[in-house]
């Protein structure tokens, strides 16, 4: 195949992987703009105070690193386990425990250098995320119990977990005696290191991006992730291959349990250096949104929670120069979401990339 | 073309003057409908009638386009052309509730119920209440009582309907359909879901409705029950009627081959192999059904190399539950399956054992979203030369699809084209290419020719003869009998899960098969393989 004859080819790919999430988040943005007018507002005025905000300066745009960073991570999470077929809508509460695993080796004066210390504590925080997932992934895998249902309900009961394990007078990670919830603070060569001086923008927004490069080669280039791409395929089929699908299941739903794992242990690490009470405003949520726009491909990913990041490091500057609340970044999340799973949206693009191949869509047989 | 051949053609045509029912004109008539799916004609002209009083019988296979031609009169779809007359009169059928306002009443395969709500809730459900916006139930539970009674459809009418049985909720679903008033009735396969002697109770039924006058459509494809229950039997094939005759005068050999086709022409390509060493030895082997109802009783059989045995029989008698037995697919509560001396689990995963076949192919043989050269290796992707330490090597498993794609003549725009694009006959190929790539010693195929096109059965068929002339065991199960005569060494006929004996492929002995098909047994002759 000479050049000429793979460019556009690859540019028309890239064009129909793009229309569905582009439209919507224009759509998003024009709806939300009339929102703003109905307040008598100015929505140019106001993105532009929210583009300024995100990205006007070397301190924004680090904000909007350090706001991407962790739904990156839980984005990827979510993503994983949609491309295998499953819904882990587990994130937050596997983050959480993430975060506590990691914060009990980050606080442990252990007197390793970081280059060890970090992982060791990023590895506990993927181990401590990974076991939160693996009740539902054992009972959805061996006994059919739905993971919709469980992932879900263990969100609070891993918060609440978290709750009490800080509790200054009871919790055995609690420190002592403070004012709040929390745990000690964690040691120095446990904390990632802050890409930018002078801005909070830490090492986990690499370690996102490194995560969101390695999952799309897993999914592509390897025997597992064509597994994984299998059962989420078509679940049916995968089992007449012979496939063993309750471990493929398992092994989705650990590796997708552990990344949101890693999302708690980077904000621990990177940001808070401590293990706070509800931490997470709901950053295992957001990540359900982030797959979404990105139609769960771990490359997509960076780009849709870089938007999503973007519109939360905007909003105060945003309320500071309109007097628009923050929560309009919300409904322009929400609105963005509606419209990706918007059934016309998508039909288009699926005739026209049908059309490209040259065929009918359905083949010859659509006969119930 | 449907050939109509009896009294309701003349009755048509001169109202009043045959004698029967002298007065009345059909209830139904559905003239020459024709309805398409893409290329797929699922009507083709059907003329089919329906008289006051009687239970008219709606034979075929899956696919013979009985459902749509219901779903049609039910308002659910829409004839291409052709037309509906209720009582003599057209009518247009937009809607389920347009149908049932014109008196005619459905009982789905799968039961139309809310759960949660009591039998007499969902009797009235849709219904306007007496006295709206009040929901009045007290006169509606004594009409329900009064019509329970009258047909002998014993209900409690406060009991939730998830606490019924299937028996108990089907009696509610004819109840509901009585209730508003239906006088032509739509059985849609009723006896799938019973046990032996609720069917009995529900031909009782069927006999009380009619003999009030009511029209019954009964759809099955057990010829035993049609037999026993019907007045007049219509037999639809590929989207024709096939024939139309009263059931008195309808044997086992006129219906099945009405079912599977009249002009059977068995040209034999090869002689048969000599047979050879067993590949596939089943004993005594047992298994439920996903309804853990008994699917295979006792089921004992050989395939040896170098042979194709075709497994005849209606639809749902333990095909589905024998393929999925053997593939390792489905636990056995009996007996012993040896695939060259192993057991079938995991016997998918090792090279060159055993090929599959699924019967459908959109929901077991194919992942839609992937392209072909994916799908070409669906099995294979994680061994050399298409995996090389954990990584896949694309640009193998690219060339090896623009060669099998040339070798076994898939037409598709290239290697990476979404599978589910291509049309039935290619992605059955690709299937089929997927699974003989590495010659495996057993190859079950399962209804591979089911909705292809002629020029696509015979190539897949002539693959299939293809893999037995390598030396091959192929088991071949189909409902075809033509195809099956055709292509295999020996044909063994099940029957609610049994074998109920082993033919040669002999012209002659397609009336035999069709009486085992119905469950007769028939002495034969025959390698070890005996009805139990």
């Amino acid at each position: 195949m000479d050049f000429a004859a793979t460019l556009p080819r690859l540019v028309r790919r890239v064009f129909y992987r793009l229309v569905v999430p582009v439209v919507s988040i224009a759509a998003a943005l024009s709806v939300s703009g009339l929102l703003i007018v109905v307040a008598s507002g100015n929505p140019l005025e106001a993105y532009g105070a929210m583009l300024q905000g995100a990205a006007g300066s070397i301190g924004s745009l680090a904000t909007t690193g350090v706001r991407t960073t962790p739904i990156l991570l839980t984005g990827l999470a979510v993503a994983i386990s949609f491309r295998a077929g499953v819904f882990n809508v587990g994130a937050e509460g596997q983050l959480y425990l993430g975060a506590a695993f990691a914060t009990v080796v980050a606080v442990a004066p252990l007197g390793l250098p970081g280059f060890i210390h970090v992982p060791l504590a990023l590895l506990a925080g993927f181990v401590g995320g990974a076991l939160w997932v693996a009740i539902p992934a054992y009972l959805r895998a061996y006994r059919g119990v739905s993971e919709v249902v469980t992932t879900l309900m263990l969100n609070f009961v891993g918060i609440y977990l978290i709750s009490y394990l800080i509790d200054p007078i009871t919790g055995p990670i609690g420190e002592r005696n403070a004012s709040y919830a929390q745990s000690a603070l964690i040691q120095e060569a446990a904390r990632l290191p802050v890409l930018i001086s002078g801005t909070s923008l830490h090492a986990g927004l690499l370690m996102g991006i490194g995560l969101a490069v390695a999952l799309q080669i897993l999914l592509r280039y390897t025997g597992l992730g064509f597994r994984l791409r299998m059962l989420g395929g078509n679940p049916t089929a995968a089992r007449f291959t012979g496939m063993n699908s309750s471990r493929q299941i398992v092994i989705a739903m650990l590796i997708s349990g552990g990344i949101a794992g890693l999302a708690g242990a980077g904000e621990v690490m990177g940001l808070r250096m401590r293990l706070y009470d509800h931490f997470s405003p709901g950053y295992g949520y957001d990540g359900i949104a982030v797959a979404l726009l990105a139609n769960s491909s771990p490359l997509g990913v960076i780009i849709s929670a870089s938007f999503f990041g973007a519109l939360r490091a905007g909003a105060n500057a945003m309320q500071q120069a309109t007097g628009i609340e923050t929560s309009l970044v919300l409904i322009i999340q929400a609105l963005t979401i509606l419209f990706v799973i918007f059934g016309p949206l998508r039909g288009w693009v699926a005739t026209r990339t049908t059309r490209r191949a040259g065929l009918t869509p359905g083949g010859s047989e659509s006969a119930p | 073309m449907g050939r109509i051949g009896w009294r309701g053609n003349q009755e048509k045509a001169g109202v009043g003057s045959t004698g029967q029912q002298s007065s009345a004109p059909e209830l139904l008539r559905m003239e020459r409908i024709t309805k398409r799916f893409g290329d797929l004609v699922a009507n083709d002209e059907v003329t089919f009638e329906v008289l006051p009083g009687e239970i008219h019988a709606l034979l075929g296979e899956n696919g013979a386009g009985k459902s749509t031609l219901m779903k049609i009169l039910y308002g659910l779809q829409q004839p291409d052309s052709g037309q509906v007359n209720l009582d003599g009169r057209t009518a247009t059928i937009r809607s389920p509730h347009e149908a049932v306002s014109l008196g005619i009443g459905m009982v789905h395969q799968k039961f139309m119920l809310v759960p949660n709500l009591t039998a007499l809730e969902n009797v009235v459900l849709g219904v306007t209440s007496p006295r709206p916006p009040l929901l009045e139930l007290r006169d509606p539970r004594r009409r329900l009582m009064k019509l329970a009674e009258e047909h002998e459809l014993a209900i409690d009418p406060d009991v939730p309907v998830w606490q019924l049985s299937v028996g108990a909720q089907q009696r509610l679903e004819i109840l509901k359909a009585l209730y508003r008033g239906a006088r032509l009735l739509i059985l849609d396969e009723p006896t799938a879901v019973l046990a032996p002697v609720e069917v009995g109770q529900l031909f009782r039924v069927m006999r009380l409705l009619a003999a009030e006058g009511r029209g019954i459509v009964f759809i099955s494809h057990k010829l035993s029950e049609v037999k026993a229950v019907s007045d007049r039997i219509t037999v639809l094939r590929l989207g024709r009627v096939t024939g139309s005759l009263p059931t008195a005068e309808a044997s086992p050999s006129i219906l099945s081959s009405m079912m599977v086709g009249r002009d059977v022409s068995l040209e034999r390509v090869s002689p048969p192999v000599q047979g050879d060493a067993p590949i596939l030895e089943m004993r005594d082997v047992s298994c439920l059904t996903d309804r853990r109802t008994p699917g295979l009783a006792s089921v004992s059989l050989t395939v040896r190399r170098g042979e194709i045995v075709g497994v005849a029989g209606v639809d749902g008698n333990g095909q589905r539950e024998l393929v999925e037995c053997i593939a390792g697919l489905r636990p056995i509560t009996g007996g012993r399956i040896a695939i060259q001396g192993r057991p079938p689990k995991g016997a998918l995963r090792k090279i060159g054992l055993l090929g599959l076949i699924p019967e459908d192919r959109h929901e077991q043989g194919l992942v839609g979203d992937f392209d072909v050269a994916e799908n070409l290796v669906l099995r294979a992707y994680g061994r050399r030369p298409f995996s090389a330490f954990g990584f896949l090597r694309w640009n193998q498993i690219r060339s090896h699809a623009v060669e099998q794609i040339n070798a076994y003549d898939i037409r598709c725009p290239g290697p990476e084209a979404k599978v589910h694009h291509l049309s039935g006959g290619n992605q059955q190929k690709v299937i089929v290419a997927r699974e003989t790539q590495e010659d495996p010693a057993l190859l079950v195929a399962a209804q591979p020719t089911r909705g292809l096109d002629v020029g696509a059965v015979e190539s897949v068929l002539n693959l299939i003869r293809g893999q037995r002339d390598r030396g091959a065991a192929v088991l071949l199960v189909s409902t075809e009998l033509t195809e099956l005569f055709a292509v295999s060494d020996r044909v063994v006929v099940m029957h609610a899960g049994q074998i109920m004996g082993t033919v040669p492929p002999d012209p002659a002995r397609l009336g035999e098969v069709g009486e085992m098909m119905m469950g007769h047994t028939i002495q034969v002759a025959s390698d070890g393989v005996t009805a139990a």
